[in-house]
């Protein structure tokens, strides 16, 4: 950067147009300037520097706590996505588990489960009414043998009956031998041998009297038993299937409905997944920023040392009597525009410690470097 | 339990009421055997006034079905209400005897 060359007495060159207050128009294009506005316009040169630098410095602190913070950022937004990605396997893993269940080291699906339950609870049903069926058809057949013992009790009367008669006759027939004398012996014999045979049928009948008993008496029992059986109701039972049946149905929905949001919950998890590692990518902008804050800076590096070599030249004409004047009340108005202390500060230090006035209003009593720095804290916003 | 028995043309219906349980076993048995002996063709248990069915009653309602078949009739129930048309579901009847509504 280069300006023209000025003459050795306080003059400078200056555009064409009006001139400002302290500046006597001259010939040759130049122009008679008061001593007074060359100190001021030293003073904010000065100023104006080191703004500059310290605008410089601030654009570099900016970019820093920028680019700590991005990166801190995307360090926790990619531990979340790996949380949601963890997060979205865990309730994969719940939801393969969800629709079975582990019988004897093998996974059964719950809905065939049900089904081999139900027809278990079918099949013993089945069992039951064919079970009655049977037990009815055994108390008839018993009715029918009790009714049949009955009639052979009978029967064994009727031979008693029938004995008796033989027995009287045979004794009958034994007394009309012995009348008869010696003609009737022969069939004395005979009558002898009937009252035998009766007595034997006679001791038959009684033999067979207690069998049949024993019989009758074991019929009864087993008939008793029988009715005991064939009397216990089984149709609650029977009606238990209808229960079984809805429990088993309103289980396999449940499971399903659990699975179906459960499916949801994982599908969620890893679209959040998604989403925070399109953030971080988002978060890339940091790379730009700080780019043009280097550029933004380059250039002002170029306009400070420009202004520097300006005012070097500038100081040079001057005669020696002419010094700086630092505006103070322009640089009071600049100050009060910063609300960050921790930033004020290193703007008061740099623009009054550095420069050759002296703070009138105590901040020089301000311990600047000390501990109430609060550089890069949340007071910012 | 008590029953009717009203025979027509072709068909026989037996209305029976009250509760069908194992005591009513010697009835019923005298019943399948009025059914047997008529002429129809079609036997029809008509249920809608039966209260209340117990595992032997289904039992004997299968007994029926046997002694109809071995005299060359026709089975039918009809007509089950309440607890006996949820027994007679369950236990799947429906596939042995023609059940009509």
């Amino acid at each position: 950067m280069s300006f023209p060359h000025a003459a050795p007495t306080a003059t400078l060159p200056i555009p064409d147009g009006p001139t400002g207050n302290g500046a006597l128009a001259g010939q040759d294009g130049k122009v008679t300037v008061a001593a007074d506005l060359l100190s001021t316009w030293l003073g904010f040169a000065d100023v104006q520097r080191r703004t500059l630098d310290v605008v410089q410095t601030e654009l570099s602190r900016t970019s820093a706590h920028v680019e700590t913070a991005t990166l801190d950022l995307s360090d926790r937004f990619r531990e979340l996505a790996q949380k949601a990605l963890d997060q979205s396997e865990r309730v994969a893993q719940i939801v393969a588990m969800a629709g079975s269940v582990e019988i004897d080291g093998e996974r059964v699906p719950l809905d065939t489960l049900v089904v081999g339950m139900q027809d278990v609870i079918t099949d013993m049903v089945t069992n039951i009414v064919t079970l009655s069926r049977h037990a009815m058809s055994m108390v008839y057949l018993l009715d029918d043998v009790q009714k049949d013992v009955g009639e052979l009790e009978k029967s064994i009367g009727d031979i008693d009956t029938i004995n008796r008669q033989t027995n009287f006759l045979a004794l009958n027939a034994t007394i009309e031998a012995s009348r008869a004398g010696e003609a009737g012996r022969t069939f004395a014999v005979v009558a002898q041998e009937v009252r035998h045979l009766s007595r034997s049928t006679g001791e038959l009948a009684e033999r067979m009297r207690t069998k049949v008993t024993a019989v009758v008496k074991g019929v009864r029992n087993g008939h008793d038993i029988l009715r005991q059986i064939a009397n216990t109701d089984m149709s609650p039972q029977m009606l238990a299937k209808e229960r079984v049946d809805k429990t088993m149905d309103s289980l396999v929905e449940q499971t399903a409905h659990f699975q179906s949001v459960l499916e949801t919950a994982a599908t969620v998890s890893s679209d959040m997944s998604a989403t925070i590692a399109h953030v971080i990518t988002g978060m890339q902008f940091q790379d730009l920023t700080k780019q043009r804050i280097e550029a933004i800076n380059d250039s002002l590096a170029i306009m400070n040392a420009g202004l520097g070599e300006l005012e070097t030249r500038i100081r040079g004409e001057l005669p020696p009597g002419v010094v700086s004047r630092e505006p103070r009340e322009w640089l009071n108005q600049l100050l009060d525009r910063f609300t960050l202390s921790e930033m004020r500060e290193r703007f008061v230090r740099k623009l009054l410690l550095e420069g050759t006035a002296l703070d009138e209003n105590g901040v020089l009593d301000v311990d600047v470097g000390g501990s109430n720095s609060s550089g890069g804290d949340i007071e910012l916003f | 339990m008590d029953y009717g028995i009203e025979v027509r043309d072709q068909e026989a219906v037996v209305r029976l009421r009250g509760r069908l349980t194992f005591n009513d076993h010697a009835k019923l048995r005298t019943l399948i055997g009025e059914m047997a002996q008529n002429p129809a063709r079609r036997q029809v248990l008509d249920l809608s006034s039966l209260e209340f069915v117990d595992s032997a009653g289904i039992g004997m309602l299968l007994i029926a079905r046997e002694e109809m078949a071995n005299a060359n009739k026709q089975f039918i129930l009809r007509a089950a209400t309440g607890q006996v048309k949820r027994v007679l579901t369950v236990a799947q009847i429906a596939k042995i005897v023609p059940i009509e509504d």
